[in-house]
């Protein structure tokens, strides 16, 4: 067994925002049908994905889009890895986590921001904004059920608790191998 | 490993189709659209209580008013589409 460096992959402020994104977000899928609890929130959601984006292009260099979004031929070369069995272990997120990021996020705030216009007087009714609404928030229902699969599926793969690391004490162990490690911030 | 995950996706696919049913706030014991009256009257009814209907769609066999009502609120109600009465909706 080699020495193994810990890294703070995740720090606190990101660790907040991933629980309340995940925590208004499923509030506002099982309510679904609307109401009160439904629209706020959908406003908490939205003011955290807002943040998220600002912080994904202007933030600490970890947590940039850049600095964890891949190419899609990389992604897909990753992807066919992950199906024989053979994937690189990442130290940030891996090419189809990061995506899914920028999926989830996208939607997320697509879905929020039509919500927050429907209960507006102005567009209260439309019909095109309700459509819109619905078309961007279910897909969320099906892609969060795959983000916790996938999360588990690279925590058995690589023998480390990746919920832990998200949701608690924001750290993995650092290996020589990982591919495209960024240095622990010093 | 393909195996598993061919088929959690397939288990996944499934347990989407099979939650998607109705959502709406009420239903209607409405029968045949012949003996429903037009949505015009209904909308007559709702502007004569100084409502601003904003959409009318049929959900559950009702008829489904988006509308600012008298008081300038919001309202998302349900209506009978045979008498035309309004139709309490689930709590949420």
């Amino acid at each position: 067994m080699t020495s193994m460096a810990w890294a703070r992959v995740w720090p606190k402020w990101q660790r907040l925002l991933h629980a309340g994104l995940a925590l208004t977000t499923v509030a506002a899928l099982v309510t679904y049908q609307g109401g009160r609890l439904h629209e706020w929130a959908g406003y908490a959601a939205l003011a955290l994905v807002l943040l998220r984006l600002a912080l994904g292009f202007a933030g600490p260099t970890p947590a940039r889009f850049t600095a964890f979004v891949r190419a899609p031929m990389v992604t897909w070369d990753y992807a066919r890895a992950v199906w024989k069995g053979r994937e690189a272990r990442y130290l940030s997120h891996n090419p189809l986590g990061a995506w899914m990021v920028v999926v989830v996020l996208s939607l997320g705030a697509g879905a929020a921001a039509t919500g927050a216009l429907f209960v507006t007087d102005r567009f209260w009714g439309e019909a095109w904004l309700i459509a819109a609404h619905a078309l961007l928030a279910w897909p969320l229902g099906l892609l969060i059920p795959l983000h916790i699969a996938g999360v588990i599926h690279a925590s058995r793969r690589h023998r480390e608790n990746l919920v832990g690391a998200m949701w608690w004490h924001g750290g993995k162990r650092a290996e020589s191998s990982d591919s495209a490690r960024s240095p622990p911030e010093a | 490993m393909k195996n598993r995950i061919q088929g959690l996706l397939a288990s996944m696919a499934i347990a989407v189709c099979t939650s998607v049913s109705a959502t709406g706030l009420a239903t209607c014991d409405s029968g045949p659209k012949l003996g429903w009256q037009p949505i015009e009257k209904l909308e007559k009814q709702l502007s004569e209580r100084r409502w601003t209907v904003r959409r009318v769609k049929e959900d559950g066999g009702c008829y489904e008013v988006y509308a600012i009502d008298d008081k300038g609120q919001r309202v998302e109600a349900y209506f009978h589409p045979v008498t035309l009465a309004p139709v309490p909706t689930k709590p949420r």
